[in-house]
Parts: C-alpha cells; structure tokens; sequence
C-alpha cells in the first residue's frame, strides 16, 4: 500500500489587502502554518508523501521570505517527501522562482517541472503534468497516456487546471480529459486549481485548498488523504481537515413572518469558532422595518466577536405598515417625513435605486426614533 | 430663574476692589449710572458667570481681568423653583466654581457639577434659550457679527422655539424631530460639508482618499508587475536564444562555414592572380602589335608623301629661276634711269644760272628808276625787322626744325624699310656662260646654274675648274648694326629737340607755326617794304647808289633764257619720274625673288625630314616589307593570349563574391558573439531587476492592493449609499419640519402682535425660515425689509422679538431674566416710551433687567431701582 497525501492551491503569500486590521496577517500567517498541518497529517496517517497538485505560491513572483520560509518548513520534516508542481499561479514562466526553489529546496522535496515520469518509491511513479504558462491552452495531461512507467508499477497522475471550460465557445482541448485516469491507465489523478474539494471520477479529485481564501466554496480548508493499494486498486480517500480559518456564506433568507434575527442565530457558529471564522451574511426576501432595524443592531452587536463580518442586505426588501410608522410617530413632523419615505419606497415610478433610498432612509428614521424611544 | 444679587471682585475696572448690586426684583429693574460706573462691567460679569466655565483662560476671561492682573470672583444669588442658589466662580489663579444652596447654606456642587448645575439653569449656556435674552449695547441681531456667533443665536432662536412649543409638539415632531434632524445631519455632516463635498478628514473623504491612492499605487504596481513580467519573459527569451546561439552544433557550423569561405576565397584570389597575369601579357602583344603597325603605316605613308614632294619641288625651283632672271632686268634698267636724271639735273643748273644774269641786269635797270623809294622802305624796314627780331627769338625757343621731323619721319621709314628690305639687299652672283663651255663655275663647292642668281653672306668661294679660285666678301654690314645705327639716331634726334617722341615735336611745332603765322605778318609788311630783305633793301639803296654799270649796259634775252631753263626742268621731271618706275619694279622683282627662294627652301626642308624617316632610298620598300611580317606574327601572339584570357576568365570564381561570402560567414561568426556577449550582459541586467522586484515582492503587494482597492471602492460606494440615505432622510425631515415651521412660529407671532401693536399701528412681522429673525415689516399694507429699517426701529423690534421669545420660555415654566445693557440707545423719546410700555407689558410673569447710562431718559421706565455698592468677599 502506498499513502500520500494531495492537496493543492496553497497560495503561500497572499496577502488579502481586502480585509483591514490584523486580520490580512493572520490570513496570511494560516497559509504558511497549512505546511505543517499537512505534515503532522502525514505523520498521524503514515503517508510519506505530500503532492502539492500546484500553486502552491500566489504569484510568479513571491517575497524571498515567503519562498525560504515554506522551503523551511517543508525540510522540517524530512520523513516526508513533497512534490511541488508549478500551476497557474506559479507556472514554469516564472524561471526565477523555480530556480531559486531547486537551489534552496532542501532533499526531501522534488519539483515536478518536466512531463516525465517521477519515481516516488520503488514502483511509484508521479507523472506530472506542470503548468508551462498561466494559460497553457492545451491538455497538459495529455502525454500521460503514453507515458512508460514498469509493468505493475503505480502511476499517479498530478496536474493543475480546469476539467471544463466555462467559456461559450471554449474549446475543451484546453482543458483536461476529465476522462484522463482512465485513457492514461492511472490510479490517482491528483487536480489543484478548484479551490473547493471536487470528486470528478472514482480515481481523479480536485483536493481543494487545504486553507479557504474566499467566500466562493463554502468549505472548510481539508486535503485528501489517498491510499492506493496496488496497481489499478480503486483509490481510498479519506478527508482531512486542515483549515485554521472557516470561510462562511450564510444565506439568511426571509419571509413576512420570519424573523431575521432568529435565522440569523440559528446560522451562527458557536462562540469559540467565531474568531476563526470569516462572515458573509446574505440577506434576502421581505421583512418590516422593526425586523429590518434589529436584525442591522443584532448583525452591529455580533460583528466584534468574528474574524470578520459582513451583512449584505440588498437583497432585502422592506415590507412597511401603518403601525411601522406610529413607531416613528403618530402624527406630526416625524410622521410628515415618515410618510413621504415610504410613499418613495413603492413609488414605481421612481428608479429602484431611488425607491431603495428612500427605503434606506425611513429604515434609518425608524432606528433613530425608536433609538430615542427607548 | 430669576436673578437676585450680583457681586463681583478684581473684576475690569474694579481693580482689587468689589462691588455689589442686591435686591433684583420681579419685573423690571433698572440700574443707571453714568459712564465709566461700572454698568457694563456688571453685564460681562454676569455673562462670564453664566457662559464661560471657570477653568477658561480665553478672551471671554480674559476680558474680565483688570489690567493689574489677579484673580476675577463673580457671584450671583438666583431664585429657581426648585430653591435660592448662590452661584460663584473665580477665573485665573485658584480657579473654581461653586452652587451654595442658601437654604442649607449648604455647597451643592463644584467645579464641573456646579458648571453643569449653571449651564442647566440657562438652558444650553451662550447657545441656549437664555443666552438669546441677554442683549448687550448696540446689538439687534441684524448686525454683520461673527458666523459663530450669529449660527449660535440662530440656534438658541430655534432650541427655543422647538423646547417651548409644548402645546404644537405633537405637530412639529418637537424634541425628538430636532434630535433626529440634528443627528442627521451630525452624521451626514461627518461624511461631507453642507454642499455636499466630502468633508476633509472626515471618513468619506478619507475613503475616497484611500481609494485614489490605492488606484494610484495599484496603476504603479501594474506597470511594475507589467515590467517583471516582461522582464522574466524577455529574459526567458534571452535565455532560449542563447542557448540556440551557445550550441556546440551551431557553433561549430559557424567556423565551418568560416573556413570553408576562406579556403573558397583563397582559391578565387589565386586564380584571379593568373588572370591578371595573362590579363597583362595579352596588353604586351596588344601594345606590340600597335607600336609594329604605327610603324609600317608611318613608313607606309612617308613614301607617299615624299612622291607627292618631288613634283612641287620642281615646280619650286622653276619659280626661283623665274624670279632670279627678273631682278637681274630690273636692276639694269634702273641703272639707265638714275644716269639720265643725273644728266637733266646738270641741265637745269647751267640754264639757271643764265637766267640769273639776265634778271640781274634788269634789276640794275630798276633800282636807279626806284633809289628814293627804296630808301623810306629801308627805313621802316629796319624797324620791322627788329620786330621779326624779338618774334625769331620765341620762335627759336619754340621751334623744331622742322627738318627734324622730317628726319624723325624719315628715319623711322628706313628702319622700316631697312627691315623690310634686309634680306632683299643680299648681294648675289649671276653666272652666263658663254656658249659651248663645257666646265661650270662652282659656288661654295656648288655647281653655279646658268643665268640664276645665287646669293652670299659674308664671304664666299667662287671655283672655276682649272681657272681660278675667286674669293668674294660682302661688305654690306650686318643688318641689324645699320638698323641699330638708324634707331640710335632716332634717340639723338628725339634728345636734340628736348621732346620724347614724335609727337611731341610735332605739338612744339605747331606753336612755333603760330608765332611764325604772327611773324610771317611782319615779315609780310617787310616784304612789301623789303620784298627782298633789309640787306637786299640795303644793298638795293647801296646798288642804287653803287650799281655795276656793266650791268646796266648787258643786254640779254630774258625770255630766251626762261624758255631754256624751263625745258631743262621738264627733262629732269621725266627722268625723276623713268627712274621711280624702274626702283618700283626692281623691288618687285625683289620680293618675288623672296618668295621663290622661301618656298623653295620649305619644299627642301620637308624633303629632308622625309627622308630621315625613311632612311637610305635603296631599303625604304624593303623595311616596308618586313614590318608587314612582324605585324602578321604579333597579330598571332595577341590573338593567342586572348584566347587564354577568355578560357581563364569564363572559368575564374569571382573574387568580390568569395569576399563578400567570406565577409558574410564572418560577420555571422561575429554577430553571434556580440548577441551573445549583449544578451549575457541584458541577461545580467534582468537578474539583477527580477531578484530586486521578486524581492520587493510587487506582484503579491499588487494583488493586495487590487483586493485592498476593491474593498476600498466599496467602501466609497457604501459611503456614498450613506450620504444618498442622509441627504433624503434629512430632505424628508427639512420639508417636514418647514412645512410646519409656520406653525413653530404661531405662539412667537402671538406673543408678539401685542407688543407690535404698542409702535406701529396695523403691523405685521414676517420672520425668515432660515434665521428665525423678523424679516419683513407690513404696515399698512406696505412691506419693507427689516434690514432697510432705521436702526432705532431695528433695535426695537430686536428687543420686542426677545421679549416675546422670553414670554415663551416663561410660559413653557422656565423663565429667564431678559437683561438689556445700554440697549434702546437709538430710540427717539416718544417710541423708548412706548418700549417701556412694552417691557413692562412683558416684566408681568418676567424679570427684566436693565442697564442705562442715559439716566433723564430712563426715569420714565419705572421699575426698581437698583444701586451698585462697594464690596469685598
């Protein structure tokens, strides 16, 4: 039997200049530390290898720390064999940073810059298929099919790219074989570039990026373990959980009778996971100005507890009554400006950015009475 | 509140000392006192004790603190409903504040507590409703002041208005309306200034500033990362070139290619020297061939010319023959001529002469007839002659002989003639044989022709054979000593005459003929008196007196005589005339001679040269033959080499191609090595710029910043969502609020109609929606600005516009002392008394205080009377 390893897309260097605060550093800091939770994985699960299916750096171009210090890390275990394949991200094109990395890399760690044959242990062969350009235009994986390894020997594919293209009129020759484990006869295509774990076949996955860096996926950071136990043995994958940040989207959908804030606690994390974890807050549906002024104040009062929260509520359409406005006041001034929002608000006639302004505002006057009211 | 006491120490103009003003009353109190007492001191004092904290060292402290420095108290005893107060501060040194409750005697609060206890009572300090009331000397609230100031009334007016309007609260939104509003705007305010632009420093602005900034640093980081990229791509480039140029493979195809175009030029080189080799002997044979043919064709054509020569010298020689004969004639019958002229001029002589003696007998006949006369003519004859005398003697001076001229011309005809004549006047031997003779006379060695003339210079041999040798010399001088003799004669000639040239002796020649034309004159009238001279005259009066008388007794034949004499002449003009015929013709026959021997002598020349050309007569057709052979041969040779030449040349390699190739292969090998040693030191170059931007690590920090400007643009479009939602949340509220501001200004407008009506009959005021300040007067039916108003009226209605705020305070249940220091100073005496009126129509529920140094026109406000006496804390 033969364990490794996969997992991709570590992005090492990435520097997350949309956030603000500490937390673009912390971010930052869990990508390098992804390193040495794939090692300890290894070890707890006698894997001796770790295969990087590519971008394992940001850019072309990373800081010399960024580079040296990963290199480090990775030679602080040298049990373990790592097995760096350039993707787009980090395709060959950047000569510089592949040429440093083969000069600092310490023993334990093999680049996969040619289309040939690796041997990672006796009759284990990686046949990797690294990213030449940022945008190849071509089926990398390709020459596997021919591609001679010893009868009986393992052969594991490692490649980095789409499986299909998105484009209209793409051409699917610029993709990889989806079919490519079974035209090539391996036992383990190993994918980087989704970002989120993807089974395509029973022998081909995408491992997803061991530590999320966007809302996109909705997972939490894991690597693959695969265990193979002999040529043309279906592959056993077992998840591994390797995230030290949870990147969460939280669809708060909501209805005339719902209560925003309720869902919204019921979507919520538990306590001591919130400073791990990244918020995006998707409002969406109908809700009365009350609804609409305690579910901002509740989103306002959770914010601090989160690595990072964010409420959209754009999509959220205010639904007003008469009894919204006697909040504000029964009559008088306040009720004059009251009344004329809201007309605003369902005034048809007007831009919907208009009428959602004017939403806004009778939304803010609701707050500051009702702030003033208790 | 109502004001009970004021005291103050150390305070303007009360420098360490105190004074105090007790027993404010209800309604209106009244303290007059002269300039400089103290009035307005009083005032500021209490307006520091109210307004300004006591920790405060600004002006509006400082104004209160008397030129010698010290610490300023103020203290205040007023009634609340909630109980009697004394309120103290002192500024500056040991600065405090203190509330004493009077009913307990008890400290209530100090310091902050106690200036929150005091800005309580007032309602909001200066800028609260109480700070409206207080109306200082001069100022009606339509006056120029400073913005802070006039906003700060501005919003006391509408604090007011708004916390005293219980009974329309329910209309207006009230409290909570204005608390919105003002948040509202706070928080709009924050984001952007009143025209809407993002407020410096705020966080809008400062969002929008770091979104420029990032699209700024982004844009750099672009061109950096765009800069990289094509850096590692051209070095990428750099690198595969090399490699292709660096290739053993091709590196060695390069100095192949070199060798083999060197080997290739080499060869043409070779056998480019081997074609200019036969290039050179073909030009040999060429010039050969040539020079042989030059030859033959000269050779060739001499012998025709010396054929075409032999003709013309034979007729040559016949023409000096001719010629020879001809001048022998002429100079025969020249001789004939000049004897017969010589023998007619002998004649001419003889028959003169007997003439002669016939005229003298015939004059001695006459002077015996004329002695007198001849006499008198003598005598003024004489007298003539002294005058032709003095006349000579110019003429002398002036005077070229005029056979000088003659000389001069005559001279320059010889040279000339002397030229042209030298050769002519050569002397010669003419030979005539006799019949028969068999031996020829020898000239010089040459055989002498018959009947020819044969010239000589200098001397000469004359051979007859078996005879004798005859020696002639020719002592005809050299031609040019005659001709240089003539010419030295000419120069003595021209020196004799003291002039230069001919010329010049002909002018001095003229002038002498004038003074001879002056003298011919006298010489006329001595003529006519001495037709024969003076000494004729004289030997006239002498004959007369001496006459031969064998004269007088000969008797000859004077006619006969001329008649002779007159033939002779004629005879000698014939003569003259034959022998100028025959020297014409003898220079004719000399000149023709000239000719004749000249182009003979051409002739004989060219004869000459011809046969030095073709050389002896017996080998001239011989040679003709044998440069025609070496002619054939050397065509031959020519033809030969050319043939080689053409073989050689159509097979020879063409050396400018080799060249150029090899140049070519060459400049490859070149041209790699320079690409290769540039793209090694671009190559450097791009290392060094890779590992520096790698290090500065730009494209990450460009990534960053591009997620950093995404956040940051929505944060803008999030900020500008904000203010979309103030600008018409406060819109909606504005409109609101005006739409029910006439309402807010119902109870003003009621309380106020009263006090209106104590001035001006049927007035109305409209107040501005923005100021809350009466803005138009209507009376009668009239409108005008309150601004144009007179200043007394501005005042007034300044005043009435306050007490009227002031009655809404004290209807709302927080009234406050309405205090006027020095107002009303441009009001006339009838209207102050109407605004006494009016002040104690108002004083009924309000405590009104009033400061006036203007004492006679303030007795009639009534009131009580207040008084300033000395105190000390």
């Amino acid at each position: 039997m033969f364990r490794f390893i996969h997992s991709s897309d570590l992005h090492l260097g990435k520097r997350f200049g949309g956030f603000s605060g500490d937390l673009p550093g912390r971010l930052r800091e869990a990508r390098h530390g992804v390193l040495g939770r794939l090692a300890d994985h290894a070890r707890e699960q006698e894997a001796s290898a770790v295969i990087l299916a590519g971008d394992t750096f940001d850019t072309e171009t990373p800081a010399s720390d960024v580079r040296r210090q990963a290199l480090t890390e990775m030679g602080q275990h040298p049990s373990i064999r790592w097995v760096l394949l350039p993707g787009n991200h980090d395709s060959l094109q950047a000569a510089e940073l592949w040429s440093c990395v083969a000069a600092e890399a310490p023993p334990n760690v093999t680049l996969a810059q040619e289309a040939e044959p690796v041997a990672l242990a006796r009759d284990v062969f990686v046949l990797p298929a690294p990213c030449t350009t940022r945008r190849p235009g071509r089926d990398t994986t390709a020459w596997m099919d021919a591609a001679p390894t010893p009868e009986g020997a393992l052969r594991i594919g490692l490649a980095h790219g789409a499986v299909q293209t998105f484009a209209e009129e793409g051409s699917t020759e610029e993709v990889i074989a989806p079919d490519r484990a079974r035209r090539a006869g391996l036992d383990y295509l190993a994918l980087g570039d989704w970002h989120g774990a993807v089974q395509i076949d029973e022998r081909t996955f995408y491992s997803g990026t061991p530590e999320p860096d966007r809302f996109k996926h909705d997972r939490p950071g894991e690597a693959l373990l695969v265990s193979l136990n002999g040529a043309r043995a279906l592959p056993q994958i077992t998840p591994l959980a390797t995230g030290a940040f949870q990147w969460r989207t939280l669809d708060l959908q909501v209805l005339s009778h719902d209560d925003p804030v309720d869902i919204l606690r019921s979507l919520i994390t538990e306590p001591n996971q919130r400073r791990q974890t990244l918020v995006r807050v998707l409002a969406s549906g109908h809700c009365r100005l009350a609804r609409h002024a305690a579910l901002v104040a509740h989103a306002e009062d959770l914010s601090p507890d989160f690595a990072w929260f964010e409420l959209d509520m754009d999509g959220l359409a205010l639904e007003h009554e008469v009894d919204d406005l006697d909040d504000i006041e029964r009559s008088g001034a306040l009720r004059v400006a009251a009344d004329s929002l809201l007309r605003e608000a369902d005034d048809t006639s007007l831009s919907s950015a208009e009428r959602a302004v004017a939403g806004a505002a009778l939304a803010r006057l609701y707050r500051r009475a009702r702030e003033m009211t208790s | 509140m109502k004001l009970d006491a004021l005291r103050m120490f150390n305070v303007k103009r009360f420098a360490d000392s105190g004074v105090s003003i007790e027993g404010f009353g209800d309604g209106v109190n009244i303290l007059c006192a002269p300039n400089e007492a103290g009035k307005t001191t009083s005032f500021e004092a209490l307006n520091a004790l109210f307004f300004v904290k006591h920790s405060s060292t600004a002006a509006d402290a400082r104004t209160l603190r008397p030129y010698s420095g010290g610490n300023c108290l103020v203290e205040t005893d007023v009634t609340t409903p909630r109980g009697r107060y004394r309120l103290t501060k002192q500024f500056f040194g040991r600065s405090h504040a203190k509330v004493l409750d009077l009913a307990t005697n008890q400290i209530l609060s100090q310091a902050d507590e106690a200036e929150a206890f005091i800005s309580d009572l007032v309602q909001g300090g200066a800028g609260g409703a109480a700070g409206l009331l207080w109306v200082r000397q001069g100022v009606t609230g339509w006056d120029r002041r400073p913005k802070a100031e006039e906003d700060s009334e501005k919003n006391a007016r509408t604090n007011l208005l708004q916390s005293v309007q219980g009974e329309v609260e329910t209309i207006t939104g009230g409290r909570r309306m204005a608390e919105i509003l003002s948040a509202t705007a706070a928080s709009r305010a924050e984001l952007v200034t009143a025209t809407g632009r993002p407020r410096a420093g705020g966080k809008y602005a400062a969002a929008i500033d770091l979104r420029d900034r990032l699209q700024a640093e982004l844009q750099r980081l672009d061109t950096e990362v765009q800069a990289l990229r094509e850096a590692l791509d051209r070095r990428a480039s750099i690198q595969r070139r090399l490699a292709e140029v660096e290739s053993p493979e091709e590196r060695q195809a390069r100095l192949e290619a070199v060798t083999a175009a060197e080997a290739a030029f080499e060869d043409a080189r070779l056998q480019h020297e081997a074609l200019k080799t036969l290039e050179a002997e073909l030009n040999l044979a060429t010039e050969r061939r040539s020079a042989v043919l030059r030859e033959h064709d000269q050779h060739r054509d001499a012998l025709a010319r010396l054929a075409a020569l032999s003709a013309d010298l034979q007729a040559a020689r016949s023409r000096h023959g001719e010629s020879v004969g001809r001048r022998s004639a002429a100079g025969d019958a020249e001789k004939t001529a000049r004897a017969e002229a010589d023998q007619a001029e002998e004649a001419v002589v003889a028959a003169r002469a007997a003439l002669d003696q016939g005229d003298a007998a015939q004059r001695a006949r006459d002077a015996v007839a004329r002695s007198q006369a001849h006499r008198d003519s003598l005598a003024q004859a004489i007298g003539i002659r002294s005058e032709i005398e003095t006349l000579s003697a110019k003429i002398a001076a002036a005077r070229v002989p005029s056979d000088a001229i003659r000389d001069l011309e005559a001279l320059d005809v010889k040279i000339v003639r002397l030229t042209a004549i030298r050769d002519a006047a050569r002397p010669s031997v003419t030979v005539e044989y006799e019949a028969g003779a068999q031996a020829r006379l020898q000239l010089d060695g040459q055989d002498l022709a018959g009947g020819e003339d044969h010239g000589y210079d200098g001397h000469a041999t004359l051979f007859a054979p078996g005879i004798a040798r005859v020696h002639l010399r020719s002592n005809r001088p050299d031609d040019p000593g005659q001709l240089t003799a003539l010419e030295d004669a000419r120069r003595v000639l021209l020196a004799s005459i003291g002039v230069g040239d001919v010329d010049a002796a002909r002018a001095r020649q003229t002038q002498a003929q004038h003074l001879e034309g002056l003298l011919g004159v006298e010489k006329a009238r001595l003529a006519v008196l001495a037709p024969e001279g003076i000494d004729r005259l004289q030997e006239i009066v002498a004959a007369d007196e001496d006459i031969d008388p064998g004269l007088l007794d000969l008797d000859l034949d004077r006619d006969a005589l001329r008649a002779t004499y007159e033939a002779a002449v004629e005879r000698r003009r014939a003569a003259v005339a034959s022998l100028g015929e025959c020297e014409t013709i003898r220079s004719a026959a000399d000149a023709a001679y000239v000719a004749a021997q000249t182009a003979l002598a051409g002739l004989e020349a060219q004869e000459g040269q011809i046969a030095a050309i073709l050389g002896p007569v017996d080998t001239r057709e011989t040679r003709l033959e044998t440069l025609a052979g070496s002619l054939a041969l050397l065509q031959e040779a020519q033809v030969e080499a050319q043939v080689k030449v053409d073989a050689l040349r159509g097979r020879v390699t063409d050396l400018a191609i080799a060249e150029a190739a090899l140049r070519r292969v060459r400049s490859v090998k070149e041209a790699a090595e320079r690409e290769v040693g540039s793209l090694r030191e671009e190559n450097a170059a791009l290392n060094a710029q890779i590992r520096t931007r790698s290090d500065e690590a730009v494209e990450e920090d460009r990534n960053e910043k591009a997620e950093a400007l995404a956040a940051a643009a929505a944060r803008v479009a999030s900020f500008e969502h904000e203010v979309a939602i103030l600008d018409r949340l406060h819109g909606a509220l504005d409109a609101a609020r005006a739409e029910a501001r006439e309402l807010y200004l119902t109870p003003v407008m009621t309380e106020l109609a009263p006090l209106l009506s104590l001035l001006f009959e049927d007035a109305v005021i409209a107040f501005n929606d923005q100021t809350l300040l009466p803005e138009t007067l209507i009376r009668k039916g009239l409108e005008e600005e309150v601004a144009c108003l007179s200043g007394g009226m501005r005042e007034q209605l300044s005043i009435l516009t306050r007490l009227a705020f002031a009655r809404l305070m004290a209807r709302g249940g927080r009234p406050a002392p309405v205090i006027l220091d020095d107002a009303l100073v441009y009001s006339d005496d009838d209207r102050i008394e109407r605004m006494f009126n009016a002040l104690h129509m108002q004083a009924r529920d309000q405590q009104i205080i009033v400061f006036s140094c203007r004492q006679r026109a303030f007795q009639k406000l009534g009131g009580a009377a207040l008084q300033m006496t000395a105190w000390t804390p």
